[in-house]
Formats: structure tokens, C-alpha cells, sequence
């Protein structure tokens, strides 16, 4: 494996990629979960209509299904390619390898995605005049479709942060089966019918046709698949367990905001399944188009918190133990410690001739190549706001030993002169960017930069920290 | 490169070469019916409210585009996954280098996509026949631009040269010379998949096509049929010609590609499948009819040219691509397993797919006797 691939890199001037891929990824698993939830509730409504135990079961699926169609069918599966599309933009060589390793899982995942739509359709088209049998029979392909959609890509992302055996062996079913490959599954699972129910009673109150107390009869049957709440923190706590012991400890105080983010997500489903099971379920109360609203709006509160910690709790890899964020491989670090990091970029910067020197023209490359997929220089989550309390020697010395200054960013893989760089570039834009910068090139300087690298060593931040524990506990 | 398309390649790169080639036709299936529908329905709507209410065609897109949208982004999954293990470099690159440009396409589909079932919806027939246009044309500029798009990113996968000139420039545009003529050549290729498709499916719902039966359907003069047979000849003359303009533009080693070994054969196909088309839509444009047998020759002679361009199209792309390097990374994602997965479960959802279209197909003719208005 090569230690970097250089591809084009885009500028998304002050806003950070990963708010790009989030925000998508929230919005996409959002809807994926509502479809595959949904199939899974209109099979049981369709089942309790068949039993002669809900009789406006019927009538409801069709309405449900409309909406389903409108939302998953078009917003879902567009989205679910500009989830490609967007990983492309922010880490071509993430997705590059998920491909090479996973194709035949996607493609397995595809054959489903095209099951899935079919049957979807041809029961949004066909179902008001099919009898029974057929409509619980086309369903139940639709609803076992999407679910096994979200049981082959929940393979491939679970590997991203517990790759297992994979990572020895590189069989792509080790790696599919990994250790956070079942928790992950069945918490998705839950969270999927708690979407639909809760989406559902929304629905209930806006068709118009129904009596009050129609929807009080339909609210407390939709409302039964929330009682999987219950089973909610196991499973997460077993997902919880199944990480590793470094990415816990980004979640329970390590990062502040992963910990924020855990917080909000575990305090959005608590309140929804509190109400859920004492309200809906226990009391039989009525949830109106307000309270349903707000409760869906909590799920994608929830949604969006757990989305984020699952790709934070990754870092400083996004293939855990493989690949850092920033595209380099983790057996390449001491590669490009000595041939350097830019040395066959073949893409110049877009506003060279904007930089007063050569060295601040290197540094800007060596910012683009191992800082930008996260790090601005001026916008959100900036370099230079990051560094700005420290002084020269620090920024030389904590970059250097940049794994062990914050142990979830990546080591340093570059040479010292990159390095010096790198830092002439911040102090010169925390400067004004003026026109005129003077060199910095004391080799006393250089070799103490490379001093501070070599002792900082090539494994990442947590490896070093159980390294370092291990010395102290001998 | 001295041998015909897919022959003469390491076997893994030859192997995926297939699966691109073929699920990339598969989905030019649905997506030529939608570009080339959605136009049609565009130029419907300008020719007049008289007109579309005569012409089943319009009524018949309206009604299913969406569908066959949902189908052509589910059928366009699979190429997008092959191209990305035999080009990723240079499909990625291109991705990258025309950035939000390139991302567009996606908020464009969306909008594009809605406006389909839009055109379906009681609401917009209680509009102004100026918003039926709007909707129509929006709709139709939406999928024009996603092909404009492709076209774009293409050929600037092809152009490595172009590639850091074009970054350090931040220009989010690429402009080749043979940009519009190749756009032109595929844009057209998608109306004589449309008259086909249509043609079937007329079939299938007893739609008449022509003859006493379709009196009330003749629009300025011409049958369903004879319109559909102007489509498909206008279609095919128009692509011919935007071949003919485009062929000048391609480097030299293109151009050898497709006149050599490699290309040869399929260049050869997709001409004779060409005269075959035109020679079954004049007979049928002639006789005002489109017996069985005719139907079939038109169909055979429409795949096998849009299998010729098909692969002709990755004969330039081979072409311009560092092969060897190529050949050691398709081995290396050969090498990698769950191939047996795929077969099986992709057997065995094709069969369901087969089943629920003949399950509906039985069944759905009376309403369940738990319909809605019996419930």
C-alpha cells in the first residue's frame, strides 16, 4: 500500500469537510432508517389488518406507502449516491479502499437496493388492488429488502471503526463480521422502528378522513414497535463495549465535543423512549401532529448525535488502525518522514503566487496534504486559532509529536524542513499574511525538529499511551 | 489492445470491463427512456394542450417517468461501483477537480425527480397551461444538465494532462472541443431507446399504435406509431451526424482504438444495428404497423448499437489510461472475496424481482377485498 495518494484536493473555504459528509450522512441515515423502519411497521399493520385486528389498517399502509415512496424513494436514494459522491470529495482514498475491499458486498447490497425498489413500487402502484395474501407478500419482500440494505452496508461501516481480524488477515468477511458488526446492527434495527412508529403518528394526524378516535386506535397499534426502546441501552452498551478502549474514552470525557454529542443523542432517545413507554404505551395517551412532530424531531436529534460520535470515536484513523483521516497509511509514516509528504504532489496551489516565499508555498502544500480534511485556516476549527497560544518552539515541538500532544490527530508524516514549513505558514497568516516573510532554514533548528520526530516515533497517539502506561506499570 | 473488446485484457480487468459494460447498459435502459422522456414531454407541452391531450405518449411518460427514475438511480449504482475499481484515480479526480459544479447534480436530480411526480399530481392539472410548461421544461433542463454534467467529468477523466492546470486555475468548468458532440451523441442515442421502450410498452397495455383503433391518437396527421418511428429516425439520423462531428476530435490513439482490433467489431455492430433501425422504423412508418417480428429485429438492432457505443466508449477510455497500472490494481481487487455473495443473493433477488412483477401482473386486477372502500 502506498503511504499517500494525491488527488486533487477541494477547498471548502471556512467550512470543515467532515461538516459536509455529517451533515449528509445524518440526513441520509435518517431516511434509510424511516424506510426501513416503515416496511417493517406496514408489514405488521398489514398483518393485524389480515387477523381482522386493526380494520383501518389498510387504508393507512396506502397513505404511509405514498409517503414513504415521496421521501425514501427519491430524497433516500439520491442522497444514498451523494454519499458516494460527497466521501469522494472529502477522502477519495477512504472510499477508494472501502470500494476495493467491500465491492462485492455493495454489489451483493445493490441486487437488495433493486428488490427493494421494485417491490416498493409496485405496491405504491399496484397495492390498493392487490388482495391481502399479495399485499402482505409484497411488503414483506420490500421491508426484507431494506433490511438487508442496512445489514450489508452496516458491515462495511462498523469495519471502519472495528476492523478485527481484518486487519491481519484481510479477509473481507472478518472484516464484515466484525466485532461491532451485531450491536451496531440491532441498535440500528431499533432505532429504524422507533423512526417509523414515531413518523407514523405524525402521519396519522395530518391524513385527513380519520375521527379522533380512529387516530387514537391507530397511535396506540403504531406506537408498539417504540416497547424496542426498552432493549435500547443493552444494545448500547454492548456497541458501547465493542469499541475500542481509546475511542470510550473520546465518548466519556476524552473530546468534549463527542462527549456533548454522545450526551444529547443518549438524552433525546431517553426522552423519547420515557414517553414512549409511559406515555404512549402504559397511559394510552393521544399524541397529537405537535408532540408526534417533536418526538421525530428528538429522533433526529438523537440521530444526528450518534452519527457524529460514530464517525469522531474513529479518529485519528477512518479506517481504524489503516488509514488516518488525512489519507496517509499507517505504515507510511516513516516512509514519508523521509522522502516527504508533498514530494510527488503534482498539483500546485491555487494562489502561489499569493505566498512571499518558497517555504510558505511548501508549507501551504504540507497544510493541504495532512491538515485540510479537518483543519481550515481561518474558518471553522482553524489551525491557526488552534495553535495561536502557542509559541514558535511549541508549535515545532507539539506538531512534531503531534500523536502524543492530542491523541486522536494523526503523527506527523513529513520531513523537518515540511514541518518548519507548515509552521512558517500559520505564523505567517496569524501575522496578517504580510508581504514579506523571511525563510526559516537554521539547520540547529531542523535537526532538533527531527530529533523531536523520530522520538515521538510512528504509532498513533493511543498505541504510544498504552506503550508509555505499559513502561510505568513495568 | 490487439484484440477485440473484452478479449486480449488481464483476465480481472477484462472480467470488470464486462460488468461495466453491462450494468452500464442496463442502465441506459431506464436512463435514455427518462432524458429522452422527459424531452419529449417538454416539447408536448410547448406543442399545446390539444396536443397532449390527443397523444397517449405524453399521458403514458407522465405516468411512469418517475418510475423509470427511481430505476435509472438504481440501475446506475452498479457502474458507478464498477468504474470506481477499474478508474478510480481518474474517475475520483475528476470528481474532485470539478468540485461543487460536479455536486450539483445531485440537488438538481432531487429537484428534477420531485417535478416528475409533480406532473403526475392532480395539482398542476388544475395550474395554467404555462406552469405545465415550466414544470415540464424545468424538469427536462434538470436531467439535460446531470447529462451535460456526466459528459463533462467523463472526458476530464480522460485529460490527466489537463489536471493540475485546471486545479491551480480553480475554474470548476472543463471545456473540450469535443464536449457538445459527444453530449449530442448520447443525447440523441436516447430517443430511439425511447421509441423502442415505448413501442413495448404500448404493446404490454394494449395501447393501439396505430390503425381505427388509434383514430383519436393522430396528432398533425401522424399515428402513435409513426410518431414514435419519427422519433427513433430523427434520433438515429442526429446521433450519426453528432459521430460524425465528433469523431475529429478524438487523439489519434482514440480514434485508432476504435478503428482497430479493439473496437472494430463493435464499431461494426453498432452500425449494422443502426441500418437495421433505420430500415424497421421506415417499414413501420410505411405500413403504419409494427407486427411482432418487426418489433424484434428493431430491438435487436437498437442493443447492438447501443452495446457497440458502449464499449466503444471505454475503448477510448482505454486508450488514454496507463493500463499496466490499472491491470495490477484490478488483480489485486479480484483477489478479494464475496463474488460467490454476490451471485447468489443477486440470483436469487432477480428471481423475487421476476416473481412480484408476475405476482402483480396475476393479481392485480380486482380491488383486495379489504380495499379502501370496503374497509
Amino acid at each position: 500500500m502506498t503511504p499517500l495518494e494525491h488527488y486533487p484536493v477541494v477547498d471548502l473555504g471556512p467550512v470543515m469537510k467532515g461538516m459536509a459528509i455529517g451533515g449528509l450522512g445524518i440526513f441520509h441515515v435518517f431516511l434509510a432508517q424511516f424506510a426501513i423502519g416503515g416496511g417493517m411497521l406496514l408489514c405488521y399493520l398489514q398483518w393485524l389488518h389480515m387477523r381482522g385486528r386493526c380494520r383501518l389498517a389498510r387504508r393507512f399502509i396506502d397513505d404511509y406507502f405514498k409517503v414513504l415512496v415521496l421521501v425514501s424513494f427519491v430524497l433516500g436514494a439520491v442522497t444514498g449516491v451523494a454519499m458516494w459522491f460527497t466521501s469522494i470529495q472529502v477522502s477519495p482514498r477512504t472510499i477508494g479502499v472501502m470500494v476495493r475491499e467491500f465491492h462485492w458486498i455493495w454489489a451483493t447490497e445493490w441486487s437488495f437496493f433493486c428488490l427493494e425498489v421494485v417491490a416498493g413500487y409496485l405496491f405504491f402502484r399496484f397495492g390498493p388492488r392487490l388482495p391481502d395474501a399479495s399485499r402482505l407478500q409484497l411488503l414483506g419482500l420490500y421491508s426484507f429488502a431494506s433490511w438487508m440494505s442496512l445489514f450489508w452496508i452496516n458491515g462495511i461501516l462498523s469495519w471502519q471503526l472495528t476492523p478485527g481480524g481484518w486487519i491481519e488477515s484481510r479477509d473481507v468477511w472478518q472484516g464484515f463480521f466484525n466485532p461491532g458488526f451485531l450491536p451496531s446492527l440491532l441498535f440500528r434495527t431499533i432505532c429504524s422502528a422507533a423512526i417509523a412508529s414515531l413518523a407514523a403518528c405524525v402521519l396519522i394526524n395530518l391524513v385527513p378522513g380519520f375521527t379522533r378516535r380512529e387516530r387514537e386506535s391507530l397511535v396506540a397499534i403504531c406506537g408498539r414497535p417504540l416497547v424496542l426502546m426498552l432493549a435500547m441501552p443493552l444494545v448500547g452498551a454492548w456497541y458501547f463495549g465493542s469499541m475500542p478502549a481509546d475511542s470510550r474514552g473520546w465518548v466519556t470525557g476524552g473530546s468534549v465535543p463527542m462527549t456533548m454529542f454522545l450526551t444529547m443523542a443518549v438524552g433525546a432517545s431517553a426522552l423519547i423512549g420515557l414517553y414512549a413507554i409511559f406515555g404512549i404505551l402504559r397511559k394510552q395517551l393521544y399524541v397529537n401532529a405537535a408532540t408526534a412532530g417533536l418526538l421525530l424531531s428528538l429522533a433526529f436529534v438523537a440521530t444526528a448525535g450518534g452519527e457524529f460520535v460514530r464517525e469522531g470515536v474513529r479518529k485519528p484513523f477512518t479506517i481504524r488502525e489503516y488509514l488516518y483521516s488525512n489519507s496517509v497509511a499507517r505504515d507510511g509514516i516513516a516512509e514519508l518522514r523521509q522522502r516527504g509528504v508533498t514530494a510527488d504532489d503534482p498539483y500546485p496551489l491555487r494562489d502561489e503566487a499569493a505566498y512571499p516565499s518558497e517555504q510558505l508555498v511548501l508549507g501551504g502544500k504540507v497544510f493541504r496534504a495532512q491538515c485540510s480534511v479537518c483543519h481550515t485556516l481561518g474558518g471553522v476549527n482553524s489551525v491557526i486559532e488552534l495553535t495561536g497560544s502557542w509559541s514558535l518552539e511549541q508549535k515545532r515541538l507539539n506538531i512534531a509529536q503531534l500523536q502524543q500532544t492530542k491523541p486522536f490527530m494523526p503523527p506527523f508524516a513529513g520531513t523537518p524542513e515540511e514541518l518548519e514549513a507548515l509552521v512558517q505558514l500559520i505564523g505567517w497568516i496569524d501575522a496578517g499574511r504580510p508581504d514579506a516573510w523571511e525563510e526559516s532554514s537554521d539547520p540547529a533548528v531542523l535537526a532538533e525538529i527531527r530529533r523531536w520526530i523520530d522520538e515521538a516515533g510512528t504509532r498513533p497517539g493511543h498505541a504510544s499511551l498504552a506503550a508509555a502506561a505499559g513502561d510505568r506499570h513495568r | 489492445m490487439n484484440a477485440v473488446f473484452p478479449t486480449g485484457f488481464p483476465p480481472a480487468t477484462a472480467f470488470y470491463l464486462v460488468l461495466l459494460v453491462a450494468t452500464l447498459l442496463l442502465h441506459m435502459v431506464f436512463m435514455h427512456y427518462v432524458l429522452a422522456g422527459s424531452a419529449y414531454l417538454a416539447v408536448g407541452r410547448l406543442m399545446g394542450r390539444q396536443w397532449c391531450r390527443r397523444c397517449g405518449w405524453q399521458r403514458l411518460l407522465v405516468d411512469w417517468l418517475p418510475f423509470a427514475t427511481g430505476l435509472a438511480i438504481t440501475a446506475g449504482v452498479a457502474p458507478l461501483l464498477f468504474v470506481q475499481i477499474l478508474y478510480q484515480r481518474e474517475f475520483y479526480s475528476a470528481n474532485l477537480l470539478l468540485s461543487h459544479r460536479w455536486m450539483a447534480i445531485l440537488p438538481v436530480l432531487i429537484v428534477a425527480f420531485y417535478l416528475l411526480y409533480l406532473q403526475k399530481s392532480a395539482w398542476i392539472g388544475r395550474r395554467g397551461w404555462g406552469w405545465q410548461i415550466a414544470v415540464a421544461a424545468t424538469a427536462f433542463a434538470g436531467f439535460a444538465f446531470i447529462a451535460w454534467s456526466w459528459t463533462e467529468n467523463h472526458l476530464l477523466s480522460l485529460d490527466e494532462a489537463a489536471w493540475p492546470t485546471l486545479y491551480a486555475s480553480g475554474d470548476l468548468r472543463y471545456a473540450t472541443a469535443g464536449l457538445v458532440a459527444r453530449l449530442a451523441v448520447w443525447f440523441l442515442a436516447a430517443f430511439p431507446t425511447l421509441a423502442i421502450e415505448l413501442a413495448w410498452q404500448g404493446r404490454l397495455l394494449d395501447i393501439p399504435l396505430s390503425g381505427p383503433a388509434a383514430a383519436g391518437e393522430t396528432v398533425a396527421g401522424l399515428s402513435p406509431l409513426r410518431r414514435l418511428a419519427m422519433t427513433a429516425l430523427a434520433g438515429l439520423v442526429g446521433m450519426t451526424a453528432a459521430a460524425a462531428v465528433y469523431w475529429p476530435t478524438l487523439p489519434a490513439e482514440s480514434r485508432e482504438a476504435i478503428a482497430g482490433p479493439l473496437g472494430r467489431p463493435w464499431l461494426v455492430a453498432a452500425a449494422a444495428g443502426l441500418a437495421v433501425q433505420v430500415i424497421c422504423w421506415l417499414i413501420a412508418a410505411s405500413r403504419d404497423r409494427l407486427p411482432s417480428g418487426l418489433a424484434t429485429l428493431a430491438t435487436a438492432g437498437w442493443l447492438a448499437t447501443l452495446a457497440g457505443l458502449v464499449v466503444l466508449r471505454e475503448a477510448i477510455r482505454l486508450a488514454t489510461v496507463d493500463l499496466d497500472t490499472l491491470a495490477e490494481l484490478h488483480a489485486e481487487a479480484a483477489g478479494i472475496g464475496g463474488l460467490p455473495v454476490f451471485l447468489i443473493f443477486a440470483g436469487l433477488n432477480a428471481a423475487a424481482i421476476v416473481w412480484c412483477i408476475r405476482m402483480v401482473a396475476r393479481r392485480a386486477v380486482t380491488p383486495g377485498p379489504g380495499s379502501r372502500s370496503g374497509s
